[in-house]
C-alpha cells in the first residue's frame, strides 16, 4: 500500500477541473465524479488513490502526511498557513480575496483613514495579518457563509470575502474596496512525501506543469 | 432523550496542551527507541552529556536565532531576578559548554544527548511542545568527512530500527545564501522570495521577482530553487546555472560529502534539495533531514553551525543532528520488535501460604534475566491470567495448588492458555530455557 499516491481533493468544481486535469496527464480518476457516497477510491492498476475531503481540510490531511499530495484554493492555504509545498499553481479557480462593504458608505469612505473597524468573515487570519501590516486595528467576527449579509443587517460594516463574478456582492449592495489577494487552486505536496516518493511526484508536478 | 456525555462539572482539561502523560506502553516504546540510538551513538564513540533544563535566557540566546527564541518558555527568577528559559533547543547549550567549559580538551568533541526541549506551538495545532529530542555534535572538524558521519549514524540508527523506506534530504544553506547575497535584492524582497522558495511556490518566486529590478542572470538562479531537488543530477543542474563563488563551493562541499557517503554506501537513501532552507537560523553548511514513509515530517534534521560556539567565546566547526524521538515512535509504533518492549516476562502466581519458596524462583528467575513480578494480592486463577493480560505478561508461574505435583511449577502462556509442567530442579538449573511448543 506505501508504494500509493493518495491525493486528496474537495468536492465541487475543484474536484471536475482536478479530473480533466489528471486525465490529461493519463492519470484516470473518472470514478470520482460518479454520484457514489465513498469518500475514497483506488486505482490499483495505476497506484494512485483519491479521497474526497472538505476543502479547509485538505491541507491537514497533507501536512500529517494521510494524504501525499492535494488540491486546494490559495485562500485556505493562506488562512491556516501549513507546513506543505505548493510547487504549482493550476490556474483555474480564479476569485479575488476583497474587502467590500455597503455601496452607501463606500462613496464617502476613505480606506486610508480607517483606524478601527469591524469585520466579518470566514478568513479571520487573513484579515488580521491584512489589516495589522496596514496599522488598521479591527474587530473580527467569524461567520461559515453569507458573509455578504453581515453589512446588511449591521452585524459589521465591512467583510472579507472571495469575489469571483461581483455577482453576489451587487444584488447585495455591496462594493469592493480592496484586493488582498488573487486567488487560484494549487496543488500541495506533503514534505516528507515529495522526498520518499520523489520520482513519481516530480513527474506528476512537472506532467501538470506544461498544461497549466 | 439523548443528553451529552461531556460532564458539565469537569471545566478545566488535568494538563495544558501539548504536553502527554506517557503510560507503561508508551513509556517502553520510548525507551526502546531511544536505548537502539544510544547504542549506535556509542558505538561511533559519542559520549554522553547532561545539559541543564533552565539557562539564562540572555546567556542562551547568544545561541539561538529569533524562531527558537520566540518559542522559548520564559519566567523569572526569583533568586537572582533574571529572566530564565527552559531549554528549546540542546545544541545551542552543548555549544556554550564546550566553549566555556572543555575548551581545554583536545579536538574533536564527540558528544551525545538524551532529553527533552520545550517549544511555544500555535494553539490549535495540536502539536507536541515537548520535543525529546536524542542527538549527537561533532565539534572541531570542518571536514566534509564529519558531514558525512553526522548522515552515515542517522542512516545506521533507521537501519538498526528495522526502517527499510526512508531517505535522508541532504541541502546546503550557503549556496540559497551564495545566490541571495550576489543577487542585490533589499530585505523585504529577500524575506519574501525564502517563504516562497520554502514552499517551492514557483509562481510567487516569479511574481516577487516581476515586482524587482534583479539581473536576468540572478532571476535564472533564483528561480530555479523551488525545482531542484531530486537525485544528485540537481547538483549538475545547479552548476550549469549558478555563477557566484560562494554557491559554487557550497556545490562542491555537498559533492564531497556525497562522495564519502559513497564509500559507506549509503547513497540510496539520499536525496538532494538545495532550495530546502527550513534550517534553523545559527546553520551554515550541509544541512539534512530524515524522513520516514508514511510518517508527515522529519524524523530527524540537523546541520553545519560553523559559528555557534564562537558566540561563547571558542570558535571551533561543528555539525550535529538530533532525532525526534516521538516522531520515530509513530513510524515505529506497530512493529513487532517495538511492541516486545512493552512485555514482561513471569507473573508468579503463589498458592501456598508460605512465601519463601515463591520468592526464592523469583530471584531465580531474575537472575536469568527474566523479568519476574510478584501477584502479591490473594485473588483466584482467573483474575491472576486477566491480570497478566492486562500487564503485557508473556507467562504466569503457578506455584502450589493442584496443577502439577509438588515437585514441579505449573507455566501458562497468557495469550493462548497453552502450559507445561516443569521440573523445579530443571527450573532452578543454568541451562532452563523456556520452550512452550508451538
Amino acid at each position: 500500500m506505501s508504494d500509493f499516491i493518495t491525493i486528496a481533493i474537495p468536492k465541487g468544481r475543484i474536484l471536475e477541473e482536478s479530473v480533466e486535469l489528471f486525465s490529461k496527464i493519463g492519470i484516470d480518476c473518472d470514478e470520482l465524479l460518479s454520484k457514489s457516497r465513498k469518500l475514497i477510491f483506488e486505482n490499483a492498476a495505476q497506484k494512485m488513490r483519491y479521497m474526497i475531503v472538505r476543502a479547509t481540510d485538505v491541507p491537514t490531511y497533507v501536512e500529517y502526511g494521510a494524504a501525499d499530495l492535494g488540491i486546494v484554493g490559495k485562500d485556505t492555504l493562506m488562512e491556516q498557513e501549513k507546513d506543505v509545498y505548493e510547487p504549482l499553481d493550476l490556474k483555474f479557480g480564479y476569485c479575488r480575496m476583497m474587502v467590500a462593504e455597503p455601496a452607501g458608505l463606500a462613496k464617502d469612505d476613505d480606506p486610508s483613514r480607517w483606524t478601527n473597524i469591524r469585520i466579518a468573515t470566514k478568513y479571520p487570519h487573513v484579515a488580521e495579518k491584512y489589516f495589522a501590516a496596514k496599522g488598521v486595528q479591527i474587530e473580527l467576527i467569524k461567520l461559515y457563509g453569507s458573509i455578504e449579509l453581515a453589512p446588511l443587517v449591521g452585524l459589521s460594516e465591512r467583510i472579507v470575502d472571495l469575489v469571483s463574478t461581483g455577482e453576489t456582492l451587487k444584488q447585495n449592495g455591496l462594493v469592493e474596496v480592496e484586493t488582498i489577494a488573487e486567488i487560484t487552486t494549487r496543488l500541495i505536496v506533503n514534505r516528507a512525501s515529495l522526498k520518499i516518493k520523489n520520482k513519481r511526484i516530480s513527474e506528476i508536478i512537472a506532467g501538470l506543469e506544461k498544461l497549466v | 432523550m439523548v443528553t451529552s456525555l461531556i460532564d458539565p462539572t469537569l471545566k478545566e482539561t488535568l494538563l495544558p496542551k501539548g504536553v502527554n502523560d506517557f503510560l507503561p506502553e508508551k513509556a517502553g516504546k520510548i525507551g526502546y527507541i531511544e536505548g537502539k540510538i544510544r547504542t549506535v551513538f556509542e558505538l561511533w564513540g559519542f559520549r554522553r552529556i547532561i545539559t541543564p533544563l533552565l539557562e539564562f535566557h540572555d546567556v542562551i540566546s547568544l545561541g539561538m536565532g529569533e524562531d527558537l527564541k520566540s518559542k522559548a518558555f520564559r519566567f523569572d527568577d526569583r533568586q537572582t531576578g533574571k529572566l530564565l528559559a527552559i531549554t528549546s533547543d540542546i545544541t545551542p547549550q552543548i555549544a556554550r559548554i564546550v566553549a566555556t567549559r572543555m575548551h581545554a580538551y583536545p579536538l574533536p568533541h564527540r558528544i551525545s544527548y538524551q532529553g527533552r526541549v520545550l517549544r511555544h506551538a500555535e494553539l490549535q495545532s495540536g502539536r507536541s511542545r515537548e520535543i525529546y529530542q536524542s542527538g549527537v555534535e561533532l565539534i572541531g572538524l570542518d571536514s566534509p568527512e564529519a558531514d558525512a558521519e553526522m548522515v552515515a549514524m542517522a542512516v545506521e540508527v533507521l537501519q538498526g530500527l528495522g526502517i527499510d523506506e526512508f531517505k535522508i534530504d541532504i541541502g546546503q544553506v550557503d549556496f540559497f545564501r551564495g545566490i541571495m547575497a550576489a543577487s542585490g535584492l533589499t530585505e523585504p524582497e529577500k524575506r519574501l522570495l525564502r517563504e516562497a522558495i520554502g514552499k517551492k511556490d514557483v509562481s510567487a518566486v516569479s511574481a516577487v521577482l516581476d515586482k524587482t529590478n534583479v539581473s536576468a542572470a540572478a532571476r535564472d538562479e533564483i528561480a530555479m530553487l523551488p525545482r531542484l531537488f531530486g537525485g544528485r543530477k540537481v547538483l549538475d543542474k545547479a552548476a550549469s546555472v549558478v555563477t557566484n563563488d560562494r554557491s559554487r563551493r557550497a556545490l562542491d562541499n555537498i559533492a564531497q560529502v556525497l562522495d564519502i557517503l559513497d564509500i559507506y554506501g549509503v547513497s540510496d537513501y539520499l536525496t538532494i534539495d538545495l532550495g530546502e532552507i527550513r534550517g534553523l537560523d545559527y546553520h551554515t553548511g550541509i544541512t539534512f533531514e530524515g524522513f520516514v514513509n508514511g510518517v508527515g515530517e522529519a524524523v530527524c534534521s540537523g546541520g553545519r553551525y560553523d559559528d555557534l560556539t564562537a558566540r561563547y567565546g571558542f570558535a571551533a566547526p561543528a555539525t550535529g543532528f538530533a532525532f525526534n524521538v516521538l516522531t520515530l515512535l509513530s513510524a515505529l509504533d506497530k512493529r513487532p520488535e517495538v511492541e516486545a518492549s512493552k512485555t514482561r516476562d513471569f507473573l508468579l502466581f503463589n498458592l501456598k501460604d508460605d512465601r519463601r519458596e515463591v520468592l526464592g524462583i523469583a530471584q531465580n528467575l531474575r537472575r536469568k534475566g527474566f523479568s519476574t513480578a510478584r501477584d502479591i494480592i490473594r485473588r483466584d486463577y482467573a483474575n491472576s491470567l486477566a491480570y497478566a493480560q492486562r500487564m503485557n505478561i508473556l507467562y504466569m508461574m503457578v506455584i502450589g495448588g493442584h496443577y502439577c505435583t509438588d515437585d514441579e511449577v505449573y507455566i501458562v502462556r497468557v495469550a493462548d492458555n497453552k502450559s507445561i509442567k516443569v521440573n523445579k530442579a530443571c527450573l532452578l538449573s543454568d541451562d532452563f530455557c523456556l520452550n512452550i511448543d508451538p
